[in-house]
């Protein structure tokens, strides 16, 4: 297990350059002006201006010295400068980064928490009216697009009966706690501001709601369906025979394995949400990777796509990662070879 | 409902006011504690916080609130006012002129704002090759006379230099500060200036706040310049918070996360029905047009000068303001906006159908023309370009012109634009400062102007007026009635050329707290944070 362990982890970064190149060159041969960053529409016309900016930026480079600088660069861990916000494209993702992680991880709590709940009590009860209104409950999580139903919650729970705060991390009034984890919840904790996590975890309940309700749609489905299938076979039929109760037979012989699907399923949709948290992000102004993304990718930011395709792929290849260990945990007739 | 029911609701509701009450008291305490901090809801446009680079309506806010031009904009949107420069002087022909400092203004480092600080920014100004750079065109020479009087010649009569030194980005930098950041104001700035990412986190300026913090798309903070010279601003921290959307800065409004809100359409301000805050919707110096591009390689000899002008008939220019901002708009005549010098007499097109389709049967395009519209999938000023074309498309069907939408990214636009391959396009503009040269620079058909190198592409004798550039010339050698006649003359060449139609001045809705005071649109300078204060 630790031999396959390390040959994974160690292949990481050539995954990573790997991934790396192919978002250069595919984002340098995409159709469109790179300088629509860098030189207004008014002066798009005036070369002087346009000159200055492309040997500024080094755009004035053909595409495989531009090509060979940006790996030079990335493997002494420089990803360039922003196009957009004119800053380190690193120092942009280390703000941005935990502020998305902060999110995903509080709607995977929550998706996962009521999924798995919602799943298993359907599973338990099924056809009946808490199964129904459960499913349903679960199908609308993951059909309503979230810039309508996180709008719809923002005017509910915020505007009418004010028991939310609006948008942002934090009030605009309130200054950021000083930042060690870059989750503002915790980082107030290590402060001891007590206030101040308050505060934090009241904005970060609505966001991750919204986005955990189309975690718990996913999750709820596939724990019914893995739960109801794992009921129907031998060794749970076995488990009644011996005298296991209902809760038992449910929990220590069903569940853990109607979990394997799931766990593929939870540790994708962790990876997937890091990047594409974007319209969560967008209604509740949360300065976060996705929207980040949206805008590097709307403004041909290079060294900004770079970056977050870098993340991105990071967080699919740990989530991949995670996922085996779990397989592995949950049902020891998995093994890995090393 | 009856009336117990009704009282058991209430009680309920109460209750759990009293619950969350209590809780938000205690979550928000550090907001009551901190009532003198200004939140402005927007979404923010940031390209750059060093002057003279940037180029944004965020920009504007930014830089007139940190920075102090020589002379700025009266509140009346027209009279230029005293800034750094307590008076000024220009010889009789625009040519010369004399700026005399008031000695008592200092910068956020309480050094003194001196003559040599001026010749240094727009010397850096000019020869970084910035987008503003523009600014300082045909300034031949810029001296100190002495430690507060400027003097800038210029190789042209310029009667609009008063104006060009007002705008935000002629804001005069601390120049000992700024080179010790890295800035650069000799011939090499254009590539060997680094203190792009310095002004990121550094403000030196003389205005009345000073830059605290700033995370792109998340938030820019500033605070009360305490070496202020001149009167301190109401609030002690001005906080302008990111908000993508119309709907989301209104609910913020209405719930008082947000004290003003800059970008609110006007249909969502009718849903702001509560007395805690204020609307007023006023018009602005903004306009969205679309242009004929006659030097296209599938438009040349077709969009003639007779083709372009019946087309501008085919136009349903009053439903265009019902289509696209529901009526809280106006037409504009010219592309220069209404209230600028030489527009008072301008008269807006109108359609007339009949003589579209008689012009172009005499053009002999009766059998019809095709045309492909490229312009980008944005929504500016609450102005939805996609709605837009899709009314314009409408409109020119009526005289058998098939329009084919092309709507694409703002960077795939640009290079369509360059690659002279759309035949229609949408774009945009709102004013640098207040006058109405900048327009004429622009939307002119003289030789290398923007529009004529983009409009006629590598045809430009198909769009060029060469009569504008000395109608041009001679209203840059006068001024006050005088210049506003000449700009009047050069407005009509240009809806002569029948190349630039504007087709919205859209309205702008200022939206703010009723406990707000002094929120105004200013042409240069978009919203002065200074003058707000709280009742």
């Amino acid at each position: 297990m630790l031999r396959y362990l390390i040959r994974r982890v160690l292949g990481v970064p050539f995954l990573l350059l790997g991934v790396a190149s192919v978002a250069f060159i595919l984002s340098q041969s995409t159709k469109g002006d790179p300088l629509s960053a860098l030189v207004p529409e008014r002066m798009m016309n005036n070369p002087e201006i346009v000159q200055a900016v492309e040997a500024q930026w080094g755009l004035d480079k053909p595409l495989p010295v531009r090509y060979v600088v940006y790996m030079k660069n990335l493997v002494q861990g420089d990803m360039g400068t922003s196009f957009n916000t004119r800053r380190p494209v690193a120092r942009d993702i280390a703000e941005r980064l935990p502020a998305t992680l902060e999110l995903v991880v509080a709607a995977m709590i929550v998706g996962t928490t009521l999924g798995m709940a919602i799943g298993l009590l359907s599973a338990r009860f099924r056809h009946s009216i808490f199964d129904n209104a459960a499913r349903g409950f679960a199908l609308l999580g993951s059909s309503l697009p979230i810039f309508w139903s996180g709008l719809i919650m923002l005017y509910i729970f915020s505007v009418q009966l004010k028991w939310t705060p609006g948008t942002g991390r934090l009030d605009a009034r309130t200054q950021a706690p000083e930042g060690v984890t870059g989750f503002y919840t915790v980082d107030a904790l290590l402060a001891g501001n007590g206030g101040l996590f308050i505060e934090a975890l009241s904005h970060l309940a609505l966001p991750a709601l919204v986005l955990g309700w189309s975690v718990i749609g996913i999750v709820a489905r596939l724990v019914r369906s893995s739960l109801l299938d794992a009921l129907g076979q031998d060794y749970v039929r076995t488990a009644r025979a011996k005298g296991a109760s209902d809760r038992v037979v449910l929990i220590n012989h069903a569940l853990r394995n109607a979990l394997i699907p799931v766990l593929t399923v939870l540790g994708f949709t962790f990876a997937y949400l890091i990047t594409g948290a974007v319209l969560t992000e967008a209604i509740f102004s949360w300065p976060g990777i996705g929207s980040y993304a949206v805008s590097a990718a709307r403004s041909l930011d290079y060294p900004a796509i770079g970056g977050v395709t870098i993340v991105g792929a990071t967080a699919f290849l740990l989530a991949n990662l995670v996922t085996d260990i779990a397989y592995a945990w949950a049902n020891p007739r998995i093994k890995v070879s090393g | 409902m009856n009336t117990t029911s009704s009282f058991k609701t209430t009680a309920r509701r109460r209750g759990t006011a009293l619950l969350f009450g209590t809780t938000s008291a205690l979550m928000f305490g550090s907001a009551v504690a901190a009532q003198d901090t200004l939140v402005v809801g927007r979404s923010m446009d940031v390209n750059s916080l060093d002057p003279s680079r940037a180029f944004c309506d965020t920009c504007q806010i930014y830089l007139t609130a940190v920075y102090e031009p020589l002379i700025t904009l009266g509140a009346d949107n027209k009279t230029l006012e005293p800034k750094l420069a307590a008076s000024w002087e220009h010889n009789e022909n625009f040519t010369e002129f004399t700026f005399n400092l008031n000695p008592e203004a200092v910068f956020s480092d309480g050094s003194p704002v001196e003559a040599s600080d001026v010749v240094w920014t727009f010397e850096r100004l000019r020869n970084l090759k910035g987008s503003p750079s523009f600014l300082m065109d045909g300034t031949q020479s810029i001296e100190a006379v002495d430690a507060h009087t400027v003097k800038v010649t210029v190789d042209a009569p310029n009667s609009e230099f008063l104006n060009k030194v007002s705008a935000p980005y002629t804001g005069i930098l601390n120049t000992e500060a700024a080179m010790a950041g890295g800035a650069l104001a000799d011939e090499t700035a254009a590539t060997a200036d680094g203190a792009e990412g310095w002004f990121l986190e550094n403000s030196v300026g003389s205005g009345p706040f000073v830059l605290v913090n700033y995370a792109p798309e998340d938030e820019l903070r500033l605070s009360r310049n305490d070496s202020y010279y001149g009167t301190a601003p109401a609030f002690a921290e001005v906080v302008i918070t990111q908000m993508q959307d119309s709907v989301i800065q209104a609910q913020a409004l209405e719930t008082g996360s947000v004290d003003i809100a800059m970008q609110i359409d006007a249909d969502t301000a009718k849903s702001l029905d509560t007395p805690d805050v204020v609307t007023e919707i006023i018009p602005s110096f903004n306009f969205v047009y679309f242009a004929f591009m006659p030097g296209s390689t599938a438009m040349k000899d077709k969009l003639t000068p007779q083709v372009r002008e019946a087309l501008t008939y085919a136009v349903d220019y009053d439903g265009m303001i019902e289509f696209t901002v529901g009526g809280n708009g106006n037409k504009i005549a010219a592309p220069i906006p209404n209230g600028f010098p030489g527009t008072q007499n301008l008269e807006p097109r109108a359609q007339d159908v009949e003589k579209a389709k008689s012009m172009l049967a005499e053009a002999g395009m009766d059998s019809g023309l095709e045309m492909v519209a490229v312009y980008p999938n944005d929504n500016v000023y609450g102005v939805d370009l996609n709605v837009m074309m899709q009314k314009l498309q409408q409109d020119f069907a009526q005289v058998g012109v098939e329009v084919t939408l092309k709507p694409v990214t703002y960077p795939v636009w640009r290079e369509e634009m360059a690659a002279g391959t759309a035949d229609l396009t949408a774009v945009y503009y709102a004013p640098d400062y207040y006058g109405s040269g900048q327009y004429a620079a622009y939307f002119g058909m003289t030789e290398g102007s923007t529009w004529v190198s983009r409009a006629g592409y590598q045809s430009p004798e198909t769009v060029l007026n060469e009569k504008e550039g000395e109608i041009y010339a001679q209203a840059l050698a006068a001024s006050g009635e005088e210049a506003a006649a000449k700009y009047e003359e050069l407005g009509r060449e240009l809806m002569a050329d029948n190349v630039i139609i504007p087709l919205v001045s859209p309205n702008l809705v200022l939206a703010h707290r009723a406990d707000i005071d002094g929120v105004r649109y200013s042409a240069c300078c978009n919203l002065p944070l200074a003058e707000i204060s709280r009742k």
